[in-house]
């Protein structure tokens, strides 16, 4: 029986520490890959403490996690104390079960409950922002209450009411008899429930991911928009320098306890003999604790912690209350500018890989030619949509985002484009060609200063796909590769590749179109392994699919990382998607000129060629595609696939360019495709 | 010396009375308020009072996806507790020293964050991934997992088993081992041992760890993501959808129904059990 009972416990903890096992080993990795090892590198190490969006995010996590705990620490143990001396049984159950909604409820309705709170509240004030460090610091410190409250409470229950009583009667006053008295017994619960907030508020993804705004990114938000994407080793890595500096605490703590302890269970074997016998005498019944929650803690027999410890923990939670009040008073308040830019995720050189940081780049010639301070705040977002959500809620405030063609001309007929100065981006008129002027998205030049352009083609793996049957859109209807097609996770693109397939008009408002667009992709989902953003990276890479349509651009990444069973092709079928993403600037931004002095910045040479070399996408600036070098480092292949020849770009464009539907178009469009997502 | 109860109470209830005020108005302002909000997005539509968006719920369509999320969660918290429960007792059956250590050990997952742990767990599964590669090696060929709802429920196993465990070891920890003996030496064989002593002893730790498991499962959205395939719509998925799509009104309707049928049914569960251990109300 105990064999037995080893081998299931190591059998489940084998279970439970497998892919932490495989992501420790692949963090190690020489290739990005974290599926296929190839070969033991500390590349990635390196890499992460270079990477400055991920060392920002956990600065980031680190400072909430800290306040939240320290407040919900304190209100949570003054309302344990006065929980326990409630004398209404009614107030004290109707206060609990108010506690403990945020146990009880699935996180993702607290997260959305309190969204909604703070965007309405925001409205009545008329905030820019309504989303950022208070209200995910408030939501935080709401889902750590009840775990602070039902840590401590117990405690509460557990001291010997005499306690008090006495230091009452030697002269303490109430509050004294708190501090010297109460509070010692209590400590344990009290470390214990702020410990636990801290870990859960440093952990937390669901509430952080509708509570959260744009100025203050998390580490589990990062990695959320990462995952989306294939995962480079550099987040396993900086998991497993988590995991081992746990590892290293939690062993360090369980082996003082246990030694603490031999010395406690004797006195706690006096201890309890003395209370039974006080029990009996005074016949009071035991009071039943009403805590079955998880309070992870192996003893409640330390009560003694000395008054020491007591005033060490009162002093790092001061300090750390204090700090972080700096640090955010400073930040907010400090003479730098912050520069809100929203974009795509991966959407830009941002220093990995020996690229260049063009954010940075941007900084220091800030500091260097304008003698201004500034600070790019970088986020990312997953589609248009996304962006669009973001803007039309106006929880939030960003100053440059790059939006696609289609998103441009919707917001800017809604009023949320700012008219650009383009005296304050003279590369404008340089180096931008005719072919991108004056397109339907922004028919005046207004608006938008294009970034990148691109078209969709389609990716196949040539070791799985057989030569006869490429070509065209049919391929990702071929019933000979069910189960290893994806598709796009987007009504626009998914219907737009069933429209293409069939000849119709991509912006058609004749429903019947829309619904032969349905009956297509219903054709086509049986045979579909799933759908997909960014999820394609590391699909298409690892051969875990063999069929997929994507951005050009993308497909040139893809190839750079395919495993080596992986032969990934690309073609361009007859009618595909013509798309330009370009730089606006938003309604709600602050900083309008420093903006456009940073638009102006990615016009230029170095900053262009560093981006389009990272992005992979064709470049509509005349500095890039006609330098010399920029072509080298891409490669012959990669160029032809980026600027096809004989391509006459305006012409195509007009024809198979998305354009922004209108209002009911785009509801029918949403409904069915809902349909088409939850259809069998 | 004569004591005073009268002042000294007036000056104890004062802070006694107040020190529970912030926790106070802080739940109301961010508990209750903002639960009012969802029921009030989800009655209404551009300020207008409406039931369409609490009917739309009850469409065939988001009926089916809410029963695959109820019963993908239901297995999921099953197989929790069939895993859970032994190892939970096993535990209890070690010495102290060890005890600790595998609760550590147990409590150490919960501690990484659960995305990059799902991801990891994704890598695994996939059809080119470790495990595939291996059975292929080995001739057992490869395995489809990935995108199945198969896969999706191995990863709430994986996520939330510790969610179960803890709570039922917590409870089997206070229990007293001398009644095992004894019911043993009055002739009760294993599973009567197991069925009529340890169990109703366990059973708020249960309850618990079941509220655990299954609220979490049946609500998420992030494990259906990445696990998932074209099928394995969850409820949670379409709440997330709606809320990226900016339609906040059928965001608050399903949230809303969702949120009531868990009050429901936890209700009915604490019906059910004895409610003075007070186990399946506290979580």
């Amino acid at each position: 029986m105990k064999k037995f009972s080893n081998f299931y416990i190591g059998l489940i903890l084998f279970f439970l520490f497998a892919p932490i096992a495989v992501m420790i080993f692949f963090s190690f990795n020489a290739g990005k890959s974290t599926s296929v090892f190839t070969g033991f590198s500390l590349d990635w190490y390196i890499e992460l403490f270079k990477n400055s969006e991920i060392l920002n995010a956990l600065k980031n996590s680190l400072i909430l996690a800290i306040t939240a705990a320290a407040i919900a620490t304190v209100i949570g143990t003054a309302a344990a104390f006065g929980i326990h001396h409630m004398k209404s049984k009614h107030l004290r159950q109707s206060l609990m079960t108010v506690t403990n909604v945020p146990l009880m409820n699935p996180e993702i309705i607290t997260g959305i409950s309190m969204m909604f709170l703070f965007v309405f509240v925001g409205g009545l004030l008329g905030l820019s922002t309504k989303l950022n460090f208070w209200t995910m610091l408030i939501a935080h410190v709401t889902f750590c209450l009840p775990y602070v409250i039902l840590n401590v409470l117990p405690k509460f229950k557990q001291m010997n009411k005499a306690l008090p009583e006495a230091a009452l009667d030697l002269g303490c006053t109430p509050i004294q008899s708190f501090f010297k008295v109460q509070l010692p017994a209590i400590l344990p619960g009290v470390i214990t429930g702020l410990t636990m907030s801290f870990t859960l508020s440093f952990d937390d993804f669901v509430i952080s991911y509708f509570t959260s705004g744009t100025d203050f990114q998390t580490l589990p938000i990062l990695i959320y928009s990462m995952t989306k994407k294939s995962v480079k080793p550099t987040i396993y890595a900086l998991s497993s320098i988590i995991f081992i500096i746990i590892l290293v605490m939690l062993l360090i703590t369980n082996r003082e306890k246990s030694s603490y302890e031999r010395l406690e269970a004797k006195k706690a074997r006096a201890e309890k003999k003395r209370k039974e016998a006080i029990a009996k005498a005074n016949k009071r019944k035991k009071q039943k604790l009403s805590t079955e929650v998880p309070v992870f803690e192996a003893s409640s027999g330390n009560k003694k912690f000395s008054s020491y410890s007591l005033k060490i923990v009162a002093l790092v939670c001061a300090v750390v209350l204090i700090i972080s009040t700096c640090v955010m008073i400073g930040a907010y308040t400090k003479n730098t500018v912050t520069l809100n830019v929203y974009n795509w995720g991966e959407y830009i050189s941002d220093g990995s890989d020996g690229s260049l940081d063009v954010n940075k780049e941007f900084e220091k010639y800030c500091r260097q030619n304008l003698g201004k301070r500034v600070k790019v705040n970088y986020v990312t977002y997953t589609s248009n949509e996304d962006l669009y959500a973001k803007l039309s809620s106006n929880a939030v405030s960003y100053d440059v985002i790059i939006p696609s063609d289609y998103m441009i001309a919707r917001l800017a007929s809604e009023g949320l484009l700012q008219e650009l100065n383009f005296d304050n981006i003279p590369l404008y008129e340089e180096c931008i060609s005719d072919d991108f002027k004056n397109l339907y998205y922004d028919p005046e030049n207004k608006y938008s200063v294009p970034y990148t352009y691109g078209m969709i083609g389609v990716i196949y793996d040539a070791n799985k796909v057989s030569e006869e049957d490429i070509g065209g859109w049919d391929l990702m209807w071929n019933q000979k590769y069910s189960g290893q097609i994806v598709q796009f996770n987007n009504s626009r693109d998914a219907f737009g590749t069933a429209f293409y397939k069939l000849g119709l008009d991509v912006n058609t408002t004749d429903k019947a179109a829309w619904d032969m667009g349905l009956e297509e992709l219903k054709k086509q989902k049986p045979l579909l392994n799933k759908l997909v953003m960014d999820e394609i990276f590391n699909m298409m890479e690892s051969g875990e699919a063999a069929i997929g349509a994507y951005y050009a651009g993308d497909y040139l990444a893809m190839v750079d990382n395919q495993a080596e069973n992986v032969d990934l092709k690309f073609y361009y079928p007859e009618n595909t998607n013509l798309f330009v993403d370009a730089m606006c600037v938003p309604t709600c931004a602050q900083n309008k000129e420093l903006a456009e002095e940073y638009i102006n910045f990615m016009l230029s040479e170095e900053a262009a060629i560093a981006n389009a070399e990272y992005i992979c996408y064709a470049s509509p600036n005349s500095l890039v595609y006609n330098n010399e070098i920029y072509k080298e480092d891409m490669g012959e292949e990669a160029i032809e696939v980026l600027y096809p020849e004989n391509f006459d770009f305006a012409e195509k464009y007009d024809a198979n360019c998305y354009k922004d539907l209108d209002k009911e178009t785009k509801q029918y469009l949403n409904s069915i495709w809902e349909k088409f997502k939850t259809s069998k | 010396m004569t004591r005073t109860p009268k002042t000294r109470k007036t000056h104890r209830s004062l802070l006694q009375r107040y020190a529970a005020a912030p926790h106070i108005v802080w739940s109301v302002l961010f508990i209750i308020v903002p639960l009012i909000f969802v029921a009030y997005y989800a009655f209404t539509d551009g300020g207008s009072f409406t039931f369409s968006n609490i009917a739309a719920f009850f469409t065939k369509d988001y009926l089916v996806i809410f029963w695959k999320s109820v019963k993908l969660a239901l297995i999921a918290t099953l197989i929790c507790l069939l895993l859970g429960y032994p190892i939970a007792y096993f535990i209890t059956t070690c010495k102290p020293k060890t005890q600790r250590l595998l609760i550590v050990l147990l409590m150490l997952p919960m501690w990484m964050n659960f995305l990059i742990r799902t991801y990891a767990l994704m890598t695994l599964l996939q059809d080119t991934g470790i495990i595939n590669s291996l059975l292929s090696k080995i001739g057992l060929g490869p395995v489809h997992i990935i995108g199945t709802e198969t896969a999706v429920v191995i990863g709430m196993v994986y996520d939330y088993l510790p969610y179960m465990i803890l709570p039922i070891y917590s409870v089997m920890a206070k229990m007293d081992h001398r009644l095992i003996e004894a019911a043993s030496d009055l002739g009760c064989n294993g599973f009567g041992v197991l069925r009529k002593v340890i169990f109703p002893l366990s059973v708020s730790g249960v309850i618990s760890g079941v509220t655990m498991v299954f609220v979490p499962s049946i609500s998420t959205f992030y494990i259906s993501q990445k696990l998932g395939g074209v099928d394995t719509l969850l409820i949670g998925d379409v709440i997330e959808q709606h809320y990226t799509s900016s339609n906040y009104n059928m965001t608050a309707s399903l949230s809303f129904v969702l949120m009531v049928i868990l009050i429901v049914g936890l209700a009915i569960v604490n019906h059910y059990t004895d409610s003075d251990e007070g186990g399946g109300m506290m979580i």
